[in-house]
């Protein structure tokens, strides 16, 4: 360690105001990634608590890891299914591992180009905001994904989700969340979420849990569901997570520790994901009253399976749950959470065309979380004005 | 009224002041930085060589000019210090052997007017003793006051108890509580920590007293005033620490400046941590001699969260009610942001570190991290006990807008009530100091 203090204090001059200058910004991210950053307090307050967004961003990202991990064992364990092989724990692992391992490269490799590059350009510091976008990105894609798609999704969601606004706290769509979208609607064909993505011989096809209901009309969600032999669709093993999906995000059961973790430490907001929960159930339970009057299958999906199906839980829990495009006010926190859940089940029942609608609701509210902050914060004005007025 | 405060927190910094009062004697020499002072433009009214009394004026304020400064001690002006493009930044004081004091004829609040008693103060040049909010400056001798508060319960780090800072004098404090209530027509508002200490003022006419419960910063006048008669557009408040409503009384009884105050010292870096009874002005050095543990080290007089940085040649502010040393850590842990943490190592209002038990913290001056943009995870709002929104106001002070940030609330907020959301913050924004930024560009626009 003090060899590298050492090293990193002799080179500091030159990227200060040496002929380095220019790569300053990596010298900070390096410097202060390494060590703690030193800076003495010169106006009041002189104490300063010990978080900084380093540590919130190491929050988020111990919060992901046992979804990281469920999504490791996951991959094999479906790719084992497929093929009818018997496979240990370790080696369900080890073979997710290596399918995983490289998109997580490609990803923060190409997002880290992007970020040095803008921080480069416009003289700013190296943010931390990508620590987590680049893990996330690799746990939202399908285990197929091809790596090209990776970095142009990746660069898609770091450019125009956010650098051209600024980098980090400036956003207006969750990066990670648009890179995501993207995909979806630049490749259709292999990424709209009606059939299975599975390491799987050719050929192998299958329906993943929302398309098993939305694909017939007139039937019962729950029926159908349990009728499925070639998956074990059964709400138990959907809450586990032992079912094909997008990388991370099967497993409920993984996704809720993280979103405890994220509570208990104060850096996602409960608000949010309570109300994300709520606004799920609630209007899940309203379909399940309408569904006599339509021949509509996905009305008839309980709210608990809703719950555990699709990428809501990972959504609401790490996507939605993004303090800078997220409302910034507590009833504003409310009302988008709540939103969120709504939004995931109007589209996912009542829209044909998706059968995932966790993604789309939370781009919407994060285009509408400014909107509900400015109702926030007139009514809040508006009490003090009355005060005034007496 | 019983308010009880729910945000906010007490930090659990070591080094807490206890024991007795100690007396410090043989203060040789005194001085004031107007810099104390917020929002003046002071105009010297003496030169190095002069012969002061105590109580005798040094300055006064360009803006309000009957308000005059007074001299913290009696002897001669040693020196004058001034700043870049002259402004004055300390006017020291070597006291006599028999130092003099200013003296007038005492006066009876009971039976004198509104009037005879502002002026009284006026020519005593005691005037200061009095600030007003919004704004947190020295009072306006001309504004009706809509009310005047008194909060008699200090719950900032490291702070002395103000009832135990009174002992020895209660009268004073009454009397001066009494000259209080003829300055408004509306409450003298005192607030204090419980139930007994409040029926101790059932006597005092036109007094209200309240009870606060909470953490800090249930004690600053500010979150009170919000809570007990929030400050609308227009209006004026007038506040003062209880210490100095004794001072006032003291001039009352007996015609005379009395500059003895009583502060606490403490901070990590003290090695006792107490009590002492000395006087506005005192040199810092005087103040934290042969107490202190460690070389590396910063004097901040006042609290460590509102007080501002000294070094050895500053001086005691007309303020400050404490003096906090820190130790200065160049310390710079490898991989820092990885640690799991624990409590020894790490402080702090969120979980995000694994922390056990309710250890005292020996808090540095650290910054704990570098500045980045906001990331709004409720670390301001949840420490901000007002019906503020401190994130929509602190970007309408960034982009100047002031019609925005006074439909807010900026009238009713100070930077000593954001201090601990500034703590708080895990982007290291400084919000304190633009909320100040932000009155200062109010009280132009008014």
């Amino acid at each position: 360690m003090k060899i590298l203090r050492k090293f990193s204090e002799k080179v500091e001059p030159s990227f200060k105001d040496g002929p380095l200058k220019l790569f300053y910004p990596i010298y900070e991210m390096l410097d202060t990634l390494l060590f703690n950053t030193e800076k003495e307090n010169d106006t009041a307050p002189f104490i300063r608590d010990s978080i900084d967004l380093k540590r919130v961003m190491t929050i988020v990202i111990f919060a992901l890891l046992p979804a990281f991990f469920f999504g490791l064992f996951n991959i094999g364990y479906q790719q084992a299914l497929a093929f009818g092989l018997e496979r240990s724990l370790l080696a369900n692992l080890w073979f997710g591992l290596k399918v995983m391992l490289p998109i997580v490269i490609v990803s923060y490799a190409t997002g880290g180009v992007w970020e040095v590059l803008f921080a480069v350009v416009r003289k700013h510091e190296v943010d931390e905001g990508f620590l987590v976008t680049g893990l996330l990105i690799p746990m939202i894609v399908p285990p197929t994904i091809p790596l090209w798609q990776v970095v142009v999704a990746t660069s898609f969601g770091m450019i125009i989700a956010k650098m051209v606004f600024g980098g980090t706290g400036m956003n207006i769509f969750n990066p990670a969340l648009t890179s995501r979208a993207f995909l979806f609607f630049a490749y259709p064909g292999k990424i709209s979420g009606d059939s299975v993505w599975s390491l799987a011989p050719d050929g192998f096809t299958g329906a993943t849990p929302l398309a098993v209901t939305a694909s017939v009309t007139g039937g019962n969600a729950r029926a159908l569901l349990d009728g499925v032999t070639q998956f074990d669709y059964s709400w138990s093993n959907m809450f586990i997570g032992l079912v094909p999906g997008s990388i991370s995000e099967t497993s409920a059961l993984a996704i809720l520790l993280g979103a405890i973790l994220l509570i208990i430490t104060k850096i996602g907001s409960w608000r949010i994901i309570v109300g994300g929960v709520l606004g799920l159930l609630g209007t899940a339970l309203l379909t399940n009253l309408l569904s006599g009057a339509s021949t509509n299958t996905m009305l008839t999906l309980p709210p608990h399976y809703h719950l555990v199906m699709g990428g809501f839980m990972f959504g609401i829990t790490f996507m939605a749950t993004d303090p800078v495009t997220a409302a910034h006010t507590n009833i504003g926190r409310w009302i988008y959470g709540i939103m969120i859940g709504v939004i995931t089940v109007v589209v996912r029942s009542l829209n044909p065309a998706y059968p995932e609608g966790t993604m789309l609701a939370i781009l919407l509210m994060n285009a509408f979380a400014p909107l509900i902050d400015y109702f926030v914060v007139q009514a809040n004005i508006k009490k003090r004005v009355a005060r005034y007025a007496q | 009224m019983k308010i009880k405060i729910q945000k906010g927190h007490d930090i659990r910094i070591s080094g807490v002041p206890a024991g007795t009062v100690n007396t410090l004697e043989s203060v040789t020499e005194v001085g004031l930085v107007p810099d104390d002072f917020r929002s003046i433009k002071p105009k010297l009214l003496v030169k190095v060589g002069d012969k002061v009394m105590a109580g005798s004026g040094l300055f006064f304020d360009k803006n309000l000019p009957q308000v005059v400064y007074p001299s913290p001690g009696g002897g001669t002006i040693q020196d004058i210090i001034f700043g870049e493009r002259r402004k004055i930044r300390k006017i020291i004081v070597a006291i006599d052997k028999d130092e003099k004091f200013q003296q007038t004829e005492p006066l009876n609040p009971d039976n004198s007017t509104r009037e005879e008693i502002i002026d009284f103060i006026l020519k005593a040049n005691l005037w200061p003793l009095i600030t007003q909010r919004p704004f947190g400056k020295t009072a306006n001798p001309a504004d009706h006051p809509k009310a005047i508060f008194i909060s008699g319960l200090d719950t900032t780090p490291l702070a002395i108890d103000p009832f135990m800072a009174l002992e020895g004098r209660e009268d004073e404090f009454r009397t001066g509580l009494l000259v209080l209530t003829k300055l408004t027509d509306g409450n003298v508002n005192l607030s204090v920590g419980s139930e007994a200490r409040a029926v101790e003022f059932n006597d005092v006419n036109g007094l209200a007293t309240h009870i606060i419960t909470g953490p800090h910063p249930a004690g600053n006048v500010g979150i009170q005033i919000h809570h007990i008669d929030p400050i609308n557009p227009g209006e004026v408040v007038w506040t003062m620490q209880p210490q100095q409503v004794a001072t006032l009384g003291k001039l009352f009884t007996t015609g005379e400046f009395d500059p003895t105050v009583v502060i606490a010292v403490g901070g990590p870096a003290v090695t006792n941590p107490g009590f002492i009874k000395t006087r506005i002005g005192v040199p810092v050095s005087d103040m934290i001699k042969d107490n202190i543990n460690i070389d590396a080290r910063r004097v901040i007089v006042g609290d460590v969260l509102t007080g501002r940085l000294a070094d050895d040649n500053d001086y005691l502010g007309f303020y400050h009610r404490a003096v906090t040393i820190l130790p200065v850590s160049t310390e710079r842990p490898f991989l820092g942001w990885a640690r799991i943490g624990s409590s020894s190592r790490q402080y702090t209002l969120t979980n995000a570190y694994l922390k056990t038990g309710r250890k005292l913290f020996n808090f540095s001056s650290k910054k704990n991290g570098a500045e980045r943009a906001i990331v709004p995870i409720e670390a301001w709002e949840a420490v901000l006990p007002m019906d503020i929104m401190p994130n929509p106001l602190f970007r309408s002070i960034l982009a100047n807008d002031v019609e925005e940030m006074e439909k807010l609330g900026i009238l009713e907020c100070d930077p000593d009530d954001f201090a601990l959301a500034t703590f708080a913050c895990p982007s290291k924004i400084e919000l304190a100091a633009v909320i100040r930024q932000g009155l200062e560009l109010m009280e132009k626009e008014i």
